[in-house]
């Protein structure tokens, strides 16, 4: 793949507004997806991932803004359009008594191209179920076919719309290796999410939504290092020391006394922890024990929006 | 093709659930044995009246179950999602569930005409193109009244309703229950706005009485123009979703679906008038024999009741006139197929002509013979009879051996043949009235016909008028042993 394509836009949002009655779901959404990148759009729930994604799906009508995808505009085009995305949706509902077999060939069978059905039940880990009915099927197992689906027409770009939330641990392990695993074969993936830690493990950029806007977009890094939230340091002293002083060290944003330990947030981490130190040594005092937490996508949003992602 | 690939797999789908097995094809046949049994008592006749709404019953409800409210389930469900993301589009999702609904159909019809014609020995009088193309028709007819109200139905609760206003009126209100001939004037006047009446009576006068598909055209482009309806609506206000609505305007827009039919009952209201025709129909199964060695003797001792499946002209070759011009006489008489005939049967025979003054002062007469065969096993019979009606004359009506009818005597006579035994020849006088009357010949050796030894031979049943001069009218119809 040549650099110029690398960086190619495949999706193109502009403007998008959507409302539900009085519900305002998108306001003036625009960003961009480059060719071959997993990008997601992290947010609480409400804050309009899926109508976003069910806009480019085709799934929805936006009021205004215009979406491209591949080049094909998503009202006039949307045959054409639907001939090269594979999606999953938050939750697939098939006919109880369809086999998983049935609906992997009946949905191949709609697309000019395909991918092979047996292949996918490999992939999907699906062989062993292949003769199972839907409604026998586990969570996991829904979630495995809801992807195989979303593949069966060998896509250019891939829609996940929540496509672990439900699942266990090790199911959702399982779904990001999939996901890896898309980008490794060059396939542009959207996702929504609300879990932090899969936009930051998966996703390439990371679009933040909150209340139908967009609060902020780049790589997971870029974002972090943007915030001014700054590394949280738990740290424990041989003997009790003054908060004022503490503030004082080269690099602390902030500091406070919590069950006999000292929380810093302190930005660049690696000057504050050396200044500390230092600091420690001259006061004859020690370090008896260090936390360092990065901070998270979650701080993103935090300062961003002046909310936790859970409400 | 998407259409075909999904409408197989939802056959598929339908042969997995047990439920749907029932409705599809258990229940039918329930119905069936309900109708066959309980209605129709088992006669094979009245079977073939009541199979038409039997297989009405069974389109309906497939059109209104299977299909409408199945859509309504499947968008509830959320199952329309995922084929929405596929490039299909509505039409192919619409096309699939109608193909699907018909596939499923036709074996459930097969199964419902083997077991009438196995189990009731139903008579088939429809050829097989003609019953696909009713039940095509009507199954196109009613998966456009299912897709209508899946259209303007938001919610299953709101689907239901339609489902049984509709439903209902239709099943009590079309004939699908009670035959119509049965229920009060108006409410045959009612029925004929609704097209379930259409295709309950195409059937019926095409099973019982093997009248032409093409004498009921104007009821197929009814049923066929319900169908296209359904399915522009279906098209128009399809959704994939739960949550998409239709707004009232539109749901009162989908009021036109009912046009064809009101002008359909408007038409059938002041011009046509099917009542007569349901009447026969009901007629040919109220008056159907009984099934069994019943049947077989009501068969062998009806003489002619001028019914039957050929062309009307030859109902009416058995029968013979003579008149006095074979003495230098003027008197004329002809027979006529006349419809309808006693009691509502489809026809009866008309004797009618003048008697002129003959030679000689004598009077004039003309007379119509049939020849007629003795049952077999005669015993226990007592007689013919028959119905008659016209102007009030005396007729006379006797029963005889060939050669003495040969002979041109049309009065009781006593034979003298050598080689024969000596028996009295019966007749009888009657007048007819206006309205039709049973009129009973007694033939004393019926009850042994041994004696005799001529029961093998054809005889000669006539009936002739004479008496003053000028015209004279006689209806005859269901001549049989009794």
């Amino acid at each position: 793949m040549s650099p110029l394509e690398e960086n190619s836009v495949l999706v193109s949002v502009q403007n998008l507004h959507k409302h539900y009655g009085d519900l305002v779901a998108v306001r003036g959404l625009s960003f961009d997806i480059l060719q071959g990148e997993v990008f997601g759009l992290l947010g609480p729930n409400g804050a309009g991932k899926t109508t976003t994604i069910e806009i480019i799906e085709g799934l929805r009508q936006p009021d205004s803004g215009s979406v491209r995808v591949c080049g094909l505009d998503s009202r006039q085009e949307s045959m054409a359009l639907k001939e090269r995305i594979g999606a999953q949706l938050q939750s697939t509902v098939l006919p109880d008594k369809m086999r998983v077999d049935e609906a992997l060939h009946l949905f191949a069978g709609f697309y000019r191209r395909s991918a092979s059905v047996h292949l996918l039940l490999e992939r999907f880990g699906l062989v062993e179920k292949r003769r199972t009915f839907f409604e026998n099927l586990s969570g996991g197992q829904r979630q495995r076919l809801a992807l195989a689906l979303a593949l069966v027409n060998d896509p250019e770009l891939v829609l996940l719309d929540e496509p672990t939330v439900g699942l266990d641990p090790q199911l959702r392990r399982d779904i990001y290796a999939l996901i890896e695993r898309f980008r490794e074969e060059g396939r542009t993936v959207l996702l929504t999410t609300h879990y932090i830690e899969e936009a930051e493990r998966l996703c390439d950029r990371v679009a933040i939504m909150d209340r139908g806007q967009l609060v902020a977009l780049g790589t997971p890094r870029e974002l972090i290092a943007r915030s001014g939230q700054g590394t949280r340091l738990e740290i424990h002293l041989a003997k009790p020391v003054g908060l004022d002083r503490l503030k004082l060290i080269e690099g602390v944003i902030d500091c406070h006394e919590a069950d006999g330990s000292y929380l810093l947030r302190a930005q660049p981490a690696a000057v504050t922890i050396a200044a500390l130190v230092r600091f420690l040594e001259s006061e004859d005092n020690a370090l008896l024990d260090l936390h360092i937490a990065r901070p998270s996508l979650e701080d993103v949003f935090v300062e961003m929006t002046g909310r936790k992602m859970e409400n | 093709m998407p259409t075909v690939r999904i409408a197989l797999l939802t056959i598929r789908l339908v042969m997995r659930t047990k439920v749907a097995l029932f409705f599809t094809f258990l229940f039918p046949l329930f119905f069936l044995f309900a109708y066959a049994g309980l209605i129709a008592r088992g006669k094979p006749e009245a079977v073939a009246y009541m199979f038409g709404p039997v297989v009405t019953l069974n389109i309906m409800g497939s059109g209104f179950f299977g299909l409408g409210i199945q859509s309504v389930m499947q968008r509830e469900r959320g199952s329309l999602r995922r084929y929405r993301l596929a490039p299909i589009g509505p039409r192919t999702m619409l096309l699939s569930n109608l193909l699907a609904n018909y596939l499923l159909e036709l074996p459930t019809i097969a199964l419902l005409l083997l077991a009438a014609l196995v189990i009731f020995h139903m008579p088939m009088k429809i050829g097989w193109a003609t019953l696909l193309v009713l039940v095509t028709v009507g199954t196109f007819a009613f998966a456009g009244f299912g897709l209508t109200i899946a259209s303007v139905a938001n919610t299953m609760q709101e689907a239901q309703i339609y489902n049984n206003l509709v439903w209902f009126t239709l099943l009590f209100l079309s004939g699908v229950t009670f035959p119509l001939p049965m229920l009060p004037r108006w409410i045959q006047r009612v029925a004929m706005f609704f097209p379930s009446t259409y295709l309950v009576s195409a059937f019926q006068s095409i099973m019982a009485q093997a009248e032409p598909l093409l004498d009921h055209w104007m009821e197929m482009l009814v049923l066929v123009t319900s169908g296209v309806f359904g399915l522009l609506f279906a098209v128009r206000l399809f959704r994939w979703e739960k949550e998409e609505r239709i707004s009232t305007k539109a749901k009162l827009w989908s009021g036109v679906f009912v046009l064809p039919f009101l002008v359909m009952g408007f038409w059938m209201n002041t011009r046509a008038n099917p009542t007569a025709m349901w009447a026969r129909s009901y007629h040919v199964m109220e008056q159907a024999p009984a099934a069994g060695p019943n049947a077989e003797a009501e068969k062998v001792n009806l003489i002619e009741n001028f019914d039957g499946t050929q062309p009307s002209e030859e109902l009416l070759h058995r029968w013979q006139i003579s008149t006095d011009s074979d003495v230098s006489g003027h008197s004329m008489g002809e027979i006529s197929l006349l419809t309808p005939g006693a009691e509502g049967t489809p026809h009866a025979m008309r004797l009618q002509g003048h008697l002129a003054p003959g030679p000689n002062n004598t009077q004039g007469y003309v007379s119509a013979r049939c020849e007629v065969q003795v049952p077999a096993n005669s015993r226990g019979l007592g007689g013919v009879e028959f119905e008659a009606r016209g102007e009030p004359r005396v007729y006379q009506v006797g029963f005889q051996p060939p050669y003495v009818a040969q002979s041109g005597s049309s009065s009781s006579a006593a034979l003298t043949s050598a080689n024969a035994p000596a028996l009295p020849f019966p007749a009888i006088s009657f007048v007819p009235g206006e309205a039709w009357q049973n009129v009973r010949l007694p033939v004393a050796w019926l009850a042994n016909p041994a004696s005799h030894g001529l029961a093998d031979s054809p005889w000669v049943l006539e009936i002739s008028v004479t008496g003053p001069p000028g015209e004279f009218t006689l209806d005859l119809d269901q001549i049989r042993f009794y």
